[in-house]
């Protein structure tokens, strides 16, 4: 069982100078924790590039077909009523009438798909306790998660990430919320 | 990384010595301490006159619309007045946290969360306005296209107010989504921070567990970018399609196609002052001139004085199309507005609209915040003239003279909309107390960039 | 001046035999003058026909001024009222009230009470109309029966049952009728056909002619010497009130007078001349003296009142009568003089500012010229002689079709593709040149559909619920000539009425459009077009936007922004059992928060088609009347099927005199209007 432990750093840029020199080094780093995103660490860490925009646009996609079939059905096929004269015995017929709602729908399904995608995907739920090993990672220290395979060398570990620059390292999560 | 940096003749955005740490303290303190005298003054105020407008409201239901003053010809008044002029400020904070986003304009990240909230509350004030304008409000759910024993009966595509049903929910939905997913990090910063467990464990359910790893804060950079790219459309539509309530009609003075830009360039002119109104009266009581600097008033007033310049273009584009038309019923609206019965509506209109804002020219002016304030409520009071004007001058005299009466305002409707603005600062208040007024985890991502301490102005 | 009577006059006697001059005075010299006129004219016996008389009107001054001395001088054992309400009506009413009670027995037989009823000693009430037996002659040789359509409500006794039991005579009215037209019935009709029928006709008897008797010199010489004051005040009755006898009904005072378009309410009317020189504003409460009387009366600009002359209308200012008439208005009643033994309705007056503050009137019309705009067309008779499209001509636009161009009016002109109607399509034509704006319809409509009354506090804030209305515009001085456009200037300048001016009558119902722009704004699709040509109003589906509203360009829909009924803030004919017996059971009753309108009365549609399916036959034409088509006086109304190629209604359509209101806006109505063909000579403004 690997253990994880935890750098702590006070500058973000002294973070992304360590974690390659880490690397060299041999020490993995898993995960930053920080109080605001930093621009340029994820191919550090090795992160994909996130296909939520994607996500995005078919959830869209989709908000648009559903508007335009709702429309449809409901105005064309199911009940056509004769209101103020205007043509609805095809669907093309009336269709400027369906833009704005059809564009509302895309909007809203786009949108709100992606936000839940996004909830679901980075586990942020009301009701769920967010792993804090440091209590001053949301305001100005940053995280380094180190997993250390070999127990033994654990304090060598330690003495590396030290040196490449952390203000501190913790063994054990300080989490008290 | 340092590539980013901001060039040194850009005038700071953060000011004073920060560092990450005492941003945090000062933009949690408001959260973290006793209210003062001044905040409990405001909030009863506010909370007193919403009060005033719930019963004005509970009274409207009760008996009827008529303890309002419309009447056959003039069929709405306040009610819509007071219903475009919440929603055209409310856009204003889906511009600064959208559009200026798309245009990487750093100076948003300060004001964005505030003018959010000032979004979602507006919409929320202007929500009740359709609502409760009908004449069987307890019914008003039949507007939503829902499977039913009458058929079903479905709703009217062709109808303006239905697009509003759909255009509405997504704008409040959608913006209240992206100010909350933006809450999300600073909602932890405070929770961190909590030393009562009580208020520890609400601000834990409130901020969804969020940990700020990288994966995380990827992700949420790119869920705030495509929900900015969604919502500047958003905000173009909603109002767009609010202006079709008037333009597809068939009412002199309603029905023309400058309404779409014109509506939206006037949203975003009324929403950038309640903005100035709020940001001007907030970063005195909060102390936060530091983050919300007179650089941050001097953008918006010249948003201010674009808007407005558009505004005032286009009334004098309506006017003149009314004449080339040689329509009669339609220039006869535009004669009336300006000479007839409500002619002092119209002038208040043209002066708080079109003459204040162009004094945003001089520098003097458009860097003093006393200025900014009083102009700011200046064009507010216009804008609402100006829906005023639309709705109750085109109304008043249409085709039949037969028809042509006069409106006025019973006090049971103008305490609505006194309850309104209660109910909007009551919110805002209580959001000042709550959440952090300024996006605290953004702000940090610039202050290498653009803090004061960072720039090193010299001689180039 | 003079040219016009010798106009009139070389007029008159070119058409010797066909024409009659009417008097509208109550003063012998006048009258005597007018029969002079009319002897010359040959009328007697041609255009006047003294044999076959009207029975209507035949009160007799000279009578009553004398029962009223006999009474002043207790010389009256006993008085039956019966039928009138002298107490009220009476100048010296007063005089009356203290002149009964010398008289032994007094008995009023008021079906409600009224201010005669309250001062006599008994009041034995009589049966309504509706619940009596009678028989009438209206006209000489016509005779006509009522029968009774409901059981007494309350204990009262028909008057004529009374007098029988009074009389000792055995019998109930029913049978002492019928044992009385025994003798005059027709060889072959029974009582129960003419009670069926309900109308007989006797032929006409030979109409005589007259010589004039009467010293026309006489006459002359004593008007000349009349001497007026500044102004002569003219008492008059109001079309919708009338004498007073309906003050209660609710309906009668909201319906606006055709005019003035004020409701709820009598005014003295002056002519904008008069008040100009005198500094009188609309609503200033004015003081009016007459030889007998003085009242504080609000003031009414009125456009076309001669100028020094003021009127004022009777049938209000009651006392006890019911909670919708009383103290409304003034009594106008006791500014009638006496002539020697002569009612006179003219008088004259002195008027004085009094520093109450103004009155507020509730009027339905506040605007009253048409600006410049094509809504009431009309024409003379000369020019429509030469072409019977003057008055109406209709902008054509080029439209390309395929290679041609083609010219097409403004409502062959669309993108969309119509939808098809059904058996029918209905419509009406209102023809401008016969409405004479007497407000009938509006009466009509308001009973058939159960529309509310509102009052006067209500009709001040212009919510009156009429479903229909008749607008009345005046010219203007400023208007523009033929062919002009406005100036911006000018457009103020003709908000205001000529002093003088000419006036139209246009009665403005639901256009049943085709395209109206009030179904599209609907979002819960309350109001929807069905395949007959209607306008449906859903009003169960309608939640109240009030868009519809604003997008009519005919502004005829009403919105109920009270709970009418069952309330007691609007405590007229909906909140009681005995009022609700009015409503039509045929119709709904609309609840608070609900739009309504013309339906053009589709429950008789519905009934219609019905009655056709149940006999197998199609509808004919006619069969079927709105309550305004069947109403209407002078016929202006027609009611028809668009799809019936014969119908009345497609002959109208056809004439050139047809156009639609406001037809350039395209919303294709079903209502149609003929224009108005004036009888002046070429280029006078009569």
């Amino acid at each position: 069982m690997a253990k994880r432990i935890y750098g702590i750093f006070d500058d973000e840029e002294v973070l992304m100078h360590a974690i390659p020199s880490l690397k060299k080094d041999g020490v993995v780093c898993k995960d930053v924790q920080s109080p605001f995103p930093i621009h340029g660490i994820e191919p550090l860490l090795n992160i994909p590039r996130t296909r939520i925009s994607i996500a995005s646009f078919l959830y869209g996609i989709s908000g648009t077909s559903f508007a335009l079939w709702m429309t449809w059905y409901m105005m064309v096929h199911d009940w056509p009523i004769n209101i103020g004269g205007k043509p609805n015995f095809m669907f093309y017929m009336n269709l400027p009438a369906f833009i704005p709602v059809t564009f509302e729908l895309t909007v809203f399904c786009a949108a709100h798909g992606m936000a839940l995608t996004f909830l679901l995907r980075s586990k942020l739920l009301p009701g769920v306790t967010a792993p804090v090993p440091h209590p001053r990672i949301t305001d100005d220290k940053f995280v380094l998660h180190v997993d250390v395979k070999d127990e033994s060398k654990v304090n060598d570990v330690v003495a590396l990430i030290k040196k490449s620059g952390a203000s501190d390292v913790l063994l054990n999560s300080m989490q008290f919320s | 990384m340092s590539g980013n940096n901001e060039a040194v003749v850009r005038d700071p955005l953060i000011l004073g010595k920060k560092t990450y740490h005492q941003m945090t303290e000062d933009i949690c303190r408001p959260i973290e301490g006793k209210a003062n005298k001044m905040w409990w003054v405001a909030f009863s105020v506010a909370f007193v006159t919403m009060i005033w407008g719930i019963i004005c409201l509970a009274y409207t239901v009760g008996n009827g619309i008529g303890s309002w003053g419309a009447n056959k010809t003039v069929g709405w008044a306040w009610d819509i007045t007071n219903f475009v002029w919440w929603i055209g400020i409310g856009h204003a904070g889906t511009l600064i946290s959208a559009i200026l986003l798309l245009f990487r304009q750093r100076w948003r990240m300060s004001i964005n969360r505030s003018a959010e909230a000032m979004t979602i509350f507006a919409v929320i004030c202007a929500g009740l306005f359709p609502v409760f304008h009908t004449g069987r409000p307890w019914l008003d759910y039949w507007m939503l296209p829902l499977p039913n024993q009458f058929g079903s009966l479905w709703v009217n595509f062709n109808s303006p107010l239905l697009w509003d049903v759909f255009a509405i929910s997504t704008y409040f939905s959608v913006s209240l989504v992206f100010w909350y997913l933006g809450l999300l990090p600073d909602l932890a910063t405070v929770r961190d921070r909590c030393i009562n467990p009580t208020k520890r464990f609400i601000y834990g359910i409130l901020s969804f567990g969020w940990k700020g790893t990288a994966r995380d804060w990827h992700r949420f950079e790119e869920v705030s970018l495509v929900l900015a790219g969604l919502s500047t459309p958003l905000v173009l539509s909603v109002h767009t399609i609010v202006s079709f309530d008037f333009a597809t009609s068939i009412v002199p003075g309603w029905h023309t196609t400058i309404f779409p830009p014109y509506f939206v360039a006037g949203a975003i002119f009324s929403g950038f002052a309640m903005v100035l109104t709020l940001m001007i009266i907030a970063r005195k009581v909060l102390n936060l001139q530091e983050y919300i600097t007179i650089q941050h008033i001097e953008l918006m007033n010249k948003i201010i004085i674009l808007t407005g310049s558009i505004v005032g273009v286009a009334y004098t584009t309506e006017f003149f199309i009314a004449w080339y038309s040689g329509v009669q019923y339609e220039s006869y609206a535009f004669i009336n507005r300006a000479t007839g019965p409500y002619w002092w509506a119209y002038w208040s209109m043209m002066t708080c609209n079109v003459v204040t804002p162009q004094l945003f020219w001089s520098k003097k002016i458009r860097t003093s915040v006393m200025a900014t304030f009083i102009i700011s409520i200046f064009v507010n009071i216009g804008m609402w003239f100006e829906r005023f004007v639309i709705i109750v001058t085109s109304l008043h005299r249409d085709f039949l003279p037969s028809s042509w009466t006069m409106y006025s305002p019973t006090y049971i409707e103008v305490g609505i909309f006194v309850g309104t603005i209660g109910l909007f600062f009551t919110c805002f208040l209580l959001f000042s107390r709550v959440f952090p007024v300024i996006a605290l985890a953004e702000l940090k991502s610039i202050l290498k960039k653009t803090g004061n301490q960072y720039k090193k102005k010299g001689i180039l | 001046m003079s040219k016009e009577i010798e106009k009139v006059a070389a007029e008159l006697w070119a058409a010797k035999g066909k024409a009659v001059v009417v008097c509208g005075i109550n003063n012998v010299a006048v009258q005597n003058l007018i029969n002079g006129i009319n002897v010359m004219l040959g009328s007697y016996g041609t255009t006047i026909d003294l044999t076959n008389t009207n029975n209507l009107r035949q009160g007799n001054d000279a009578e009553l001024v004398g029962l009223l001395d006999e009474m002043k001088k207790g010389e009256v054992a006993a008085v039956l009222v019966y039928n009138c309400n002298p107490v009220y009506s009476l100048p010296d009413g007063k005089g009356f009230a203290d002149a009964v009670k010398k008289a032994e027995l007094s008995v009023s037989f008021a079906y409600t009470p009224d201010e005669t009823s309250a001062v006599c000693q008994y009041v034995c009430p009589d049966h309504h109309a509706l619940e009596s037996w009678n028989d009438a002659e209206p006209k000489k040789g016509h005779f006509s029966t009522t029968q009774p359509t409901i059981a007494p409500l309350f204990s009262t006794r028909q008057f004529q049952e009374t007098l029988l039991a009074w009389s000792g005579i055995q019998s109930n009215y029913h049978d002492y009728m019928m044992a009385g037209w025994a003798s005059m019935l027709p060889v072959g009709m029974s009582w129960e056909q003419f009670l069926q029928k309900g109308v007989l006709e006797n032929a006409a008897a030979p109409a005589a002619g007259l010589t004039s008797k009467a010293d026309l010199n006489a006459a002359a010489s004593s008007l000349n010497s009349e001497k007026g004051g500044a102004f002569e005040l003219v008492v008059y009755e109001k079309t919708g009130l009338g004498s007073g006898v309906q003050s209660n009904n609710p309906w009668l005072q909201e319906l606006p007078d055709p005019i003035s378009k004020i409701t709820w309410d009598n005014y003295l009317a002056v002519s904008p001349k008069d008040a100009r020189e005198k500094g009188w504003a609309q609503g200033n409460m004015l003081s009016i003296k007459t030889a007998t009387a003085t009242a504080k009366v609000p003031v009414v600009i009125q456009p076309g009142q001669t100028p020094g002359t003021v009127s004022i209308a009777v049938g209000y200012g009651r006392n006890g009568v019911g909670k919708t008439a009383d103290s409304i208005g003034v009594n106008a009643y006791q500014f009638v003089s006496m002539l020697g033994t002569t009612l006179s309705y003219t008088g004259a007056v002195e008027i004085s500012k009094t520093i109450e503050e103004d009155y507020s009137f509730a009027g339905t019309q506040t605007h009253h010229t048409m600006m410049g705009r094509a809504i009431v067309k009309e024409t003379t008779l000369e020019e429509y002689i030469k072409d019977p499209k003057a008055g109406n001509e209709e902008e054509l636009f080029e439209v390309k079709a395929g290679k041609d161009i083609q010219h097409k009016g403004t409502e062959q002109v669309t993108l969309w593709n119509e939808h098809e109607t059904g058996q029918h399509h209905f419509g009406m034509s209102i023809d401008l040149n016969s409405c004479i704006g007497c407000g009938s319809c509006v009466v009509a409509c308001t009973a058939e559909n159960n529309v509310s009354v509102v009052g006067k506090d209500e009709v001040r804030r212009s919510r009156e619920m009429h479903w229909m209305r008749i607008d009345r515009y005046y010219t203007s001085d400023a208007d523009p000539k033929e062919g002009e456009s406005a100036g911006m200037a000018q457009l103020q300048k003709m908000e205001v009425p000529s002093d003088m001016p000419k006036v139209v009558f246009q009665p403005v119902m639901c256009q049943h459009c085709n395209h109206a722009p009030c179904e599209t704004v609907c979002p819960v699709i309350a109001t929807s077009h069905s395949s007959e040509g209607l306008n449906q109003m859903t009003y169960n589906r309608c939640v109240g936007t009030r868009y519809c509203a604003n997008n009519c360009p005919y502004k005829v829909r009403r919105f109920n922004w009270f709970k009418y009924p069952d309330n007691p803030q609007f405590d007229f004919h909906m909140n009681n059992d005995l009022g609700k017996m009015v409503l039509n059971p045929d119709v709904v009753v609309r609840s608070r928060g609900v739009m309504e309108k013309c339906s053009m009365c589709v429950q008789r549609i519905q009934e219609g088609k019905l009655n056709a399916k149940k006999a197998g036959q199609p509808m004919v034409d006619g069969a079927v009347q709105t309550a305004c088509s069947q109403t209407c006086p002078t016929n202006a109304i027609t009611f028809g099927d668009y799809n019936k190629k014969e119908s009345t209604l497609n002959k109208m359509r056809e004439q050139e005199r047809s156009y639609h209101l406001l037809g350039e806006l395209n919303v294709q109505p079903n209502v149609f209007y003929l224009t108005k063909v004036r009888n002046v000579s070429e280029g006078k403004e009569a």
